[in-house]
């Protein structure tokens, strides 16, 4: 089946692998990474110094050992060796401690990051225009915050220790082996280019994977929650098999590039091993053949080859980290490309505050397209008086939540402008607008919480009697108070266990509780029975006046009590007036009411 | 978790070649420090280059085979983990998708997703892990405890003590942080679900300027995450700590029995130095065990969880659900007697329900939020189960019946349209797989939303759902009710499924469904709407309040006049008038 979005998506991505990624475009990604750990640069000093102590007690551990051998036990000295042996004693357990210390306060700093980067995530998403969430599946950002993050978390809490430690260690190792013999040294070090070509190889194959790996993880994640939020239709339609059959797609690319990744990086310890072993030969033939013109002592060789031992190891580790490191540059790389996302448009400082607001409203040639080249409304022009009620009708996407959509300033308008008491309203700031505006949309957000928090969510510092009050007038009190618990019933994920309409009364009893002078109702009342609609429409009149609403409504006795109504059809609105005058006007509204009443 | 587990068994011949391959490379390693030794003895010692280059060879062709033997060991590891991954995955898509609408609300729909990503995941790293190096610490104890045996017994005994203990301790740490990283995948669920409502809500959290608000809820939850993985980590770096100082307090010891032994003779300074020397092995080997420890907790925390996902009773095994197919006749339904109320709650949502519904016929469901509608849809395809009383569709007691069947002939159209990430045109041949283009674009035409689908900018295959093009909600109800029709259901049930709809479009809507052939339901609140129905059923509190025609009802049923005169007003009854 054919699926344009998709298909352009991968192929901007393909252009994208085309150019060999090598190890240094880690970089930015990783400065970045590290970015965010220097927020703790006390705690992180700490970590470097216990790491430094226990490199250097970890020297000191065998040291006293040999020394307990050579000067104590052959010796026979019991005093001596008691002393030393606790000298040991005291040693090892410094030795733990600072180890503990070192990943103690290195679990803080990593999780504390990694919670940080979380945070800064989802504040960013509140900031991101909601063109941004209409091109993207829930479950895919979801798992951006848990599966990608969670790489950047269990690499953390190794890798920084991991990397201090083989460093301090690689340094100590490479002064020694200069000091000793520069000649051998050079020759241990003929591995490190050969190493470099190495990862190269697998870091160009493995850091793509990695990223093609989240990604799969990520569009997996994406379908699993769309079916299982659509559970009930597929049951009712008997698609599981095919449900089962598109998840399978998915999971076998996951699974591939899964294999890819796992098996390129698992050649990192091997070929390291492999270098380990080649550098030692090296060394061993070399030496041999400098031995033989007496140019070095067997002695040396001997020392130097275990010092080459203590040079590979801490190599052989980093080399390691860097496997878990490229699946947290991945997860990284992830996140920072949502975090780098544009913000809705980035607002002015000297925007307008407003404390008060009466309710005029003004539409002046406002214009707008979702997708370039489709125009959406053209040239919508309307005034709206404090406490007037305009209803919008025409066929559905004649763009009537688009005109609430503007209003609210969801989206900004392509050309014209939308002014509030006068004021253009791209100068005041959203939440300032919003925050005059009451909303009872067409789908009610209920999250889990008990009642009386979903009620309050219109005004958070509302006290019980409000709550109450609101629920009333909204007419939800007698649902509300059959319930088991009350308003302490706790609602499920979103709002399971109640009925359609219900949510919807408390979306209302959330907006009448918010008291805005604004109020926007978006095909609010259609699922509410008519009986509980009379009640909810005299608690709306008693709410609406002195407000300006703007409704979209699909019931004749909401229209009829319209100051205006606007009739829109493709985008603009082709008439306008009270009910009595457009049915005399006999057009299109004419034709409307006739059908209904036919 | 031996559940799970299982789930390993196809691949044992694979996990075996693995852990072979692991074998080869730990062998040649232990012979490494042979050669490396033959190298100074026999060559740099003797001054023989002929040694030097023999044994070199050996070393370097041995690190070749080793090297060999790791590649291929990473193809197989990968292969066995990936593979046990994806099985699992598939397993409990199919799981999940059994799952009876008792066992979704045990499930959050944010913890399904965790399990299925996250949780395997981890579990796939654990056994990743295990072809790769579980093997290879335990060897190396073993290895050198026999060496440090061999070379003095009694100078050994620490080791045998102290070891053994360690490894119970390492067991019982490994159980307890196994619990943690269990708590840590909840609260894993937990910052999941936060981010999902949001992702739902996120027009009305903007609407009512809450994001501070839903900050702090998903910091809540985000910090109870945090609070919970630093206290596993922390526990699993003080196993190692104590691991360490133990370990190497043997070494005192060992140094400390040395100096007797060597005292009396027993024992020479090389035998000592070499005891020392495994003990220092088995040490560092420790680190590995550490490692082990993190990735095996959390595995087998994350295989409990996937193991409670398999567990659950799948909606199949019922023994309801077994029964005769269903034969299709034409399209007769009956209630009798039939009630219903939701698993934990008292009140029945629907009460001695009685009523029946003409073949082809369409009957109107009218009724008060919450009077029990909806439930009376989903007991038809049998989505519910009724506590008591039966459901008949053609004469057939429907528990009798095989639900699959059953929902073969019926087409559904939701209140939420629920459209699914694709094309327009896959998603109304979503209800049947082999649809032609013709009857993709019948359906459209009947759903009355052919035109607008040919206005958009790529037609059928314009991408809708989750990232799809804006639609309105009347948009994609007809859509939805396309979905439905191009099954070309026995009975098709439509729940409020036209409220977004504008009166004309509703009107040709409800024209094109009268020529279908079908027995028809549609739950409304707007009387326009139910008048164009054959029958009108009013629901009350889950009872029957009256069954009829309009004018049945408008006559003798004393809340239906109230609901008309709500929509009409008291003294005008338009209908009345036109249909007399």
């Amino acid at each position: 089946m054919p699926r344009p979005a998709i298909r352009a998506h991968s192929h901007s991505h393909q252009a994208h692998l085309r150019q060999k990624p090598q190890i240094k475009e880690l970089l930015p990604t990783l400065k970045r990474l590290a970015g965010y750990l220097a927020r703790r640069k006390g705690l992180l000093l700490l970590v470097v110094l216990m790491v430094a102590a226990s490199s250097l007690l970890g020297l000191l551990g065998p040291f006293l050992v040999g020394t307990a051998i050579d000067d104590f036990i052959i010796k026979e000295d019991k005093h001596g060796l008691l002393l030393l042996l606790i000298q040991l004693g005291v040693v090892y357990v410094f030795y733990s401690l600072s180890i503990f210390l070192q990943n103690y306060w290195m679990a803080g700093i990593a999780q504390k990051t990694v919670c940080e980067m979380r945070t800064e995530l989802f504040a960013h998403l509140h900031q991101l225009p909601l063109s941004f969430f209409d091109k993207r599946q829930h479950g895919e950002l979801m798992s951006r915050v848990t599966n990608d993050i969670e790489n950047i978390s269990s690499t953390l809490n190794s890798s920084v220790i991991q990397i201090a430690s083989s460093v301090l260690t690689l340094t100590g190792a490479i002064t020694v082996m200069l000091y000793l013999s520069p000649i051998l040294t050079a020759v241990t070090l003929v591995i490190v280019p050969l190493l470099y070509v190495g990862m190269n190889w697998i870091t160009s194959r493995t850091r793509r994977l990695f990223k093609e790996q989240q990604r799969h993880l990520g569009e997996l994640n994406g379908f699993v929650e769309e079916a299982v939020s659509s559970k009930h239709i597929v049951k009712m339609f008997s698609q599981e098999e095919k449900i089962a059959m598109e998840f399978s797609e998915r999971n076998a690319k996951l699974k591939k590039a899964g294999y890819w990744a796992q098996t390129y990086s698992g050649f990192i310890p091997k070929l390291m091993n492999m270098l380990n072993n080649l550098s030692f030969a090296l060394i061993a033939g070399a030496g041999g053949l400098l031995a033989l013109n007496g140019l070095v002592t067997v002695g040396m060789i001997v020392i130097f080859a275990e010092y080459s031992r203590q040079f590979t190891r801490p190599l052989n580790d980093l080399a390691n980290q860097f496997n878990t490191l490229l699946s947290a540059v991945a997860g990284a790389e992830r996140v920072f490309d949502m975090l780098d996302t544009e913000k809705e448009e980035q607002e002015r400082k000297d925007l307008l505050r407003l404390d008060e607001v009466s309710g005029d409203i003004e539409f002046r040639r406002v214009s707008f397209s979702y997708e370039k080249g489709k125009q959406t409304i053209k040239e919508i022009n309307f005034e709206a008086n404090r406490g007037d009620m305009v209803a919008l009708v025409g066929p559905t996407g004649s763009g009537k939540t688009t005109i609430i959509n503007l209003l609210a300033r969801f989206y900004e308008q392509d050309s014209g402008a939308i002014f509030i008491d006068g004021h253009d309203s791209s100068t005041i700031s959203r939440q300032e607008l919003r925050k005059h505006m009451g909303f009872v949309l067409q789908e009610s957000f209920l999250f889990e919480g008990t009642i009386r928090e979903n009620i309050r969510y219109g005004r958070l510092n509302a006290s019980d009697e409000e709550v109450e009050t609101a629920a009333r007038a909204a007419n939800a009190h007698s649902f509300i108070m059959k319930l088991l618990d009350g308003y302490e019933t706790k609602l499920q994920h979103e709002g399971a266990g109640i009925s359609q309409g219900q949510k919807q009364l408390l979306a209302i009893a959330r907006a009448i509780l918010a008291d805005p002078a604004i109020l926007i109702l978006d095909e609010a009342t259609s699922s509410i029975d008519t009986i509980t609609e009379m009640y909810i429409q005299e608690a709306l009149d008693r709410l609406m006046k002195g407000r300006t609403s703007v409704v979209i409504a699909h019931r004749l006795n909401t229209i009829r009590r319209a100051d205006q109504i606007l009739v829109l059809n493709r985008g603009r609105i082709i008439e306008r007036g009270t009910h009595d005058q457009l049915v005399q006007e006999e057009g299109h509204y004419a034709e409307l009411i006739a059908a209904s009443e036919a | 978790m031996g559940a799970v587990l299982s789930y390993l068994k196809p691949y044992k011949n694979y996990m075996a070649f693995a852990w072979l391959l692991m074998l080869v490379e730990l062998a040649v390693e232990l012979m490494h420090p042979l050669f490396m030794a033959k190298i100074i003895d026999e060559g740099i010692v003797q001054q023989d280059m002929g040694a030097v280059y023999k044994w070199g060879a050996f070393m370097l062709g041995t690190s070749l085979l080793a090297f060999a033997a790791g590649i291929i060991n990473s193809f197989v590891a990968a292969h066995v983990g990936q593979n046990f991954g994806f099985d699992l995955r598939e397993k409990m898509i199919d799981k999940v998708q059994s799952f009876s609408f008792a066992s979704y609300s045990r499930f959050a729909a944010s913890s399904l997703i965790t399990r299925m990503t996250n949780d395997v995941t981890q579990l796939q790293n654990a056994v990743f892990m295990s072809l790769r190096i579980m093997l290879r610490a335990p060897l190396m104890v073993i290895f050198g405890t026999v060496m440090a045996l061999f070379v003095h017994a009694k100078l050994t005994i620490i080791l045998i003590i102290t070891i053994p203990l360690m490894l119970f301790f390492l067991l019982k740490m490994m159980k307890k942080s196994s619990s943690l990283f269990r708590s840590v995948q909840q609260r894993l669920d937990g910052v999941n679900n936060v981010m999902q409502e949001n992702l739902i809500g996120i027009r009305i959290i903007k609407a009512f300027l809450r994001w501070k608000y839903e900050g702090s809820r998903f910091q809540q939850a985000n910090e109870r995450l945090m609070a919970q993985t630093i206290r596993v980590l922390r526990v699993v770096e003080t196993t190692t700590s104590v691991l360490l100082v133990v370990m190497n307090s043997s070494l005192i010891v060992i140094l400390w029995f040395g100096f007797a032994e060597f005292s009396n003779g027993t024992a020479t300074a090389g035998e000592i130095v070499a005891v020392i020397n495994y003990a220092t092995r088995i040490i560092s080997s420790l680190s590995i065990f550490t490692f082990i420890l993190m990735a095996f907790s959390r595995g087998r925390a994350s295989s409990q969880r996937i193991g409670e996902l398999l567990e659950e009773p799948e909606e199949q095994a019922d023994q309801r659900w077994k029964g005769a197919a269903f034969q299709a006749g034409s399209g007769e339904i009956s209630f009798e007697g039939v009630s219903f109320s939701f698993p934990g709650s008292k009140v029945p949502v629907l009460d001695g329900v009685t009523l029946g519904i003409q073949p082809g016929k369409t009957a109107a469901v009218l009724g008060a939020t919450g009077s029990g509608k909806s439930t009376l849809f989903y007991l038809i395809p049998r989505l519910y189960e009724p506590d008591k009383g039966v459901i008949r569709i053609d004469g057939q007691d429907i528990s009798t019946i095989q639900p699959a069947s059953l929902r073969e002939q019926i087409g559904f159209v939701p209140q939420e349209a629920h459209l699914f990430t694709g094309t327009v045109r896959e998603n109304i041949a979503w209800g049947k797989e082999d649809a032609t283009m013709e009857e993709i674009m019948e359906a459209a035409r009947r759903a009355q939303i052919h035109e607008t689908i040919d206005e958009l900018p790529e037609k059928y295959d314009t991408m809708i759902g989750q990232k799809g093009v804006n639609l309105s909600g009347g948009q994609k109800q007809r859509l939805s009710i396309a979905r439905a029709l191009i099954r070309k259901p026995l009975i098709l049930l439509l729940d409020d499924s036209t409220s977004a709809l504008d009166v004309k479009t509703e009107e040709s809507l409800l024209s094109a469904l009268r020529e279908e052939s079908c027995t028809t339901i549609i739950i409304t609140q707007k009387i326009s709407t139910a008048l164009q129905a054959d029958q009108i059923i009013l629901l009350e509190d889950g009872r029957i309040a009256a069954a009829g025609s309009h004018e049945e009802l408008e006559n003798c049923n004393d809340l239906y006049r109230r609901i008309l005169a709500s929509q009409y007003g008291k003294g005008g009854m338009p209908y009345a008038k036109a249909s007399h």
